[in-house]
């Protein structure tokens, strides 16, 4: 199934650049319906307050790490079908497993281009 | 008997010589640790410095970057209207031109794109800053509890690259050594199933 581009996206990561650039590529590839957390406990908050359709998220961040997070979607029945991106620097192989192993709907390591998050957002939407 | 007493009493005096060098020494050695440890929240406040300063113009260049797009995407729709118009009446070859000059506006975003994707080098350095501001945090609060205790030769062997400061050394080596690349990623996600 394609992404639709009404979908709400919700995007977390502790950097205001970073959260600014993950919003303006959704927004060039057609994605406007976009919301922001700073960390993951506030994502987590938000994700149990709304429906949001795709998280994309950052692994370092204060208070809830990208990875707790994701753990915290995947155990949660409301939330678990909910895909998850991970946008990170946080780029060894162990990360990557664990993220896998945590139930990841696919990974980018930063930095990124437009080209690459079109390209995964393709494959989670397919 | 009198002998073993003058030789317990050398012996005494000789040790008691021994701790007061080497209490002297460590007085000394304190000065220019309590020194060094004065000057690390300053370099700390340089990096968070540096951190915020890199924030902030890349801020700003994403500002302006944002403007341009918005522009030049009202200008896209303006031009797709003219020649929509000039098509209706059978201006082809202004419109022609006007759909061309459409075509180039649209690369132009995609260079716009790469400008904004390229200023994620300020999350990156502000991480690793992030981390030198860990380490300088650590180290100031070993030092000064060396300082404090005088347990100074304990640590001259490396021990400053145990515990957290070595956890965090350990971190910002890795985030260089090991940076993993996106086509690594997609090969270990292509071996779990991530077509």
């Amino acid at each position: 199934m394609p992404a639709d581009p009404n979908m709400k996206i919700l995007v977390v990561d502790d950097m205001t650049t970073m959260r600014r650039i993950v919003k303006n590529i959704l927004k060039q590839l057609g994605f406007a319906n976009v919301e922001e957390a700073e960390n993951g406990q506030e994502a987590l908050q938000k994700l149990r307050a709304e429906r949001f359709d795709f998280v994309v998220s950052d692994w370092n961040m204060p208070v809830m790490t990208g990875i707790d997070l994701l753990r915290a979607i995947r155990a949660d029945a409301q939330l678990k079908a909910i895909p998850v991106l991970m946008v990170t620097a946080e780029a060894q192989q162990a990360n990557l497993v664990d993220a896998i192993q945590a139930g990841v709907s696919n990974y980018i390591v930063k930095p990124f281009t437009a080209e690459t998050m079109q390209e995964k957002l393709q494959k989670i939407f397919k | 008997m009198h002998n073993g007493k003058h030789k317990l009493y050398a012996e005494l005096g000789e040790l008691a010589r021994f701790v007061e060098n080497a209490t002297r020494t460590l007085s000394q050695a304190s000065a220019p640790i309590a020194s060094s440890c004065a000057g690390l929240p300053a370099a700390t406040a340089h990096l968070i410095d540096l951190s915020k300063m890199t924030e902030d113009g890349t801020l700003e260049v994403m500002r302006l970057t944002e403007m341009i797009q918005e522009n030049r995407s009202r200008t896209l729709k303006e031009l797709e209207a003219i020649s929509a118009i000039l098509e209706a009446v059978d201006c082809t070859t202004l419109a022609q031109r006007l759909q061309k000059t459409a075509s180039g506006l649209a690369q132009d975003d995609k260079l716009l794109m790469e400008i904004f994707t390229a200023l994620s080098f300020q999350d990156l350095v502000a991480q690793r800053v992030k981390k030198l501001v860990g380490i300088l945090n650590d180290v100031q609060n070993k030092l000064m509890e060396l300082v404090v205790v005088f347990g100074i030769q304990e640590d001259v062997n490396g021990a400053a690259a145990t515990g957290k400061t070595g956890e965090l050394l350990t971190q910002l080596e890795a985030s260089k050594t090991t940076a993993m690349k996106q086509t690594v990623a997609d090969e270990i996600l292509a071996q779990f199933g991530f077509n």
